[in-house]
């Protein structure tokens, strides 16, 4: 029996919003980006996911239960968040399913952050974002914006997914993925990334407390880098590093 | 099968088979403990261990840690014990734990190394609240592989014995 996926849209979605999705993924680049993002802007709950896909996991928040995957917004950006490690055994059905949905409400462009786990992190000072495009013209985006392009190489997880999908639906989208701690929770490099997507976007959002916090924000978030490690390495995110084919 | 899915090949067949086991070996696993000991006033922290061809890189997350009072320690030939004092005053609320009250003083893990290591030239440094630990791995006894024979195809050692 296919396990149902349900979008519960609990306020109206605008229409030709950006997007940013953060999802458990090395250093929780996307998920420390998109919780910044949603409180820094005090965004609204506009849906949640309803699956069978997801753990046996509610979120509480001020005494409340919550679906751990809930996009939030206002009436020109959404932010998707997931506050808990996807098991690897559904993540396909989930993201196809959620990309589908994400098409029926006609967004302008997709953004997931992520990170790209870096063997020297520990002494770089500023980490870089590299991009990684659905499409020619976006692309030619991230070249406007002077950021580095992926060209060849391996995607592994939740973005990986997004942008594959984008790219079969025509969906404009750019991965802005940092130099990352791969096992650590690394919210510099989610501030480098969201200094990116502010720059791509237009979106104006100040990491000052972002970087400041860092410290508490790797104290707290030990738990969910660690469920989020074992479930990239059923996904084999080690892949990443693999040398690329190409002859 | 149960599941009422519409099989369609061998291969959707064995598909199925490999997501039961998972399933299984995902129930079979053993209840964890979580990351932080409010008797022993400790906090877990993360730890990751990458093995080389001449040392193991042992790194551990420590935000607000005290570099100075770092302490590492081989508890046996394979296992090393870090514990780092913290330089503020984390309580159980500080973390989202309303249910317990207490207070976090240390960080405290040990960590397993999975090759021989010279434990007493260990080298480490402290940067950017994350601490690593270099080993240089132990050499393991030598054996020189001689003359090939190209006629038997034979192997045979330096001193003329198999």
């Amino acid at each position: 029996m296919p396990v149902p996926i349900n979008f519960v849209e609990k306020k109206p979605l605008p229409s030709g919003a950006t997007m940013l999705c953060g999802f458990p993924d090395v250093g929780l680049v996307g998920v420390l980006a998109s919780s910044y993002v949603i409180s820094e802007l005090a965004l609204d709950e506009l849906a949640y996911v309803d699956s069978d896909l997801l753990p046996p996991v509610v979120v509480l928040h001020k005494g409340l239960p919550h679906s751990p995957m809930r996009v939030f917004g206002n009436s020109g950006l959404l932010v998707t968040i997931a506050e808990t490690a996807i098991p690897a055994r559904g993540i396909q059905r989930l993201m196809r399913s959620f990309m589908g949905w994400v098409k029926s409400k006609n967004t302008k462009m997709i953004v997931p952050i992520g990170g790209i786990p870096t063997q020297n992190r520990q002494d770089i000072e500023k980490p870089e974002v590299f991009g990684a495009a659905s499409s020619v013209d976006m692309i030619s985006l991230l070249e406007q914006h002077k950021l580095d392009v992926l060209r060849e190489g391996y995607m592994v997880g939740p973005q990986a997914l997004i942008m594959r999908y984008c790219a079969e639906n025509n969906l404009p989208a750019v991965a802005l993925l940092a130099q990352s701690f791969s096992n650590y929770p690394d919210p510099e490099a989610a501030a480098a990334a969201l200094r990116q997507f502010s720059t791509i976007t237009g979106v104006k959002i100040d990491v000052a407390k972002l970087v400041e916090k860092g410290e508490e924000i790797r104290l707290r978030a030990r738990d969910m880098m660690k469920r989020t490690q074992q479930e990239l390495t059923k996904m084999n995110k080690g892949q990443e590093s693999d040398l690329p084919l190409y002859i | 099968m149960a599941s009422g899915k519409r099989i369609r090949s061998i291969f959707d067949l064995i598909s199925n088979y490999v997501e039961e086991m998972e399933s299984l070996a995902d129930d079979l696993l053993p209840v964890e403990r979580p990351s932080w000991d409010v008797k022993a006033s400790t906090i877990l922290p993360l730890c990751n261990v990458s093995v080389a061809p001449d040392e193991v890189v042992v790194t551990a997350d420590l935000p607000f840690s005290d570099p100075d009072s770092i302490r590492i320690g081989p508890s046996d030939e394979r296992t090393l014990e870090i514990s780092a004092k913290i330089r503020r005053r984390v309580c159980c609320e500080d973390l989202g734990i309303i249910y317990q009250r207490g207070e976090f003083s240390t960080f405290y893990c040990q960590t397993r190394i999975p090759v021989a290591v010279d434990m007493k030239r260990r080298t480490k440094r402290f940067k950017n609240g994350i601490l690593e630990i270099k080993l240089p791995r132990k050499k393991g006894h030598q054996i020189k592989v001689g003359s090939i024979r190209k006629d038997y195809g034979e192997l045979r050692l330096d001193n003329g014995k198999f």
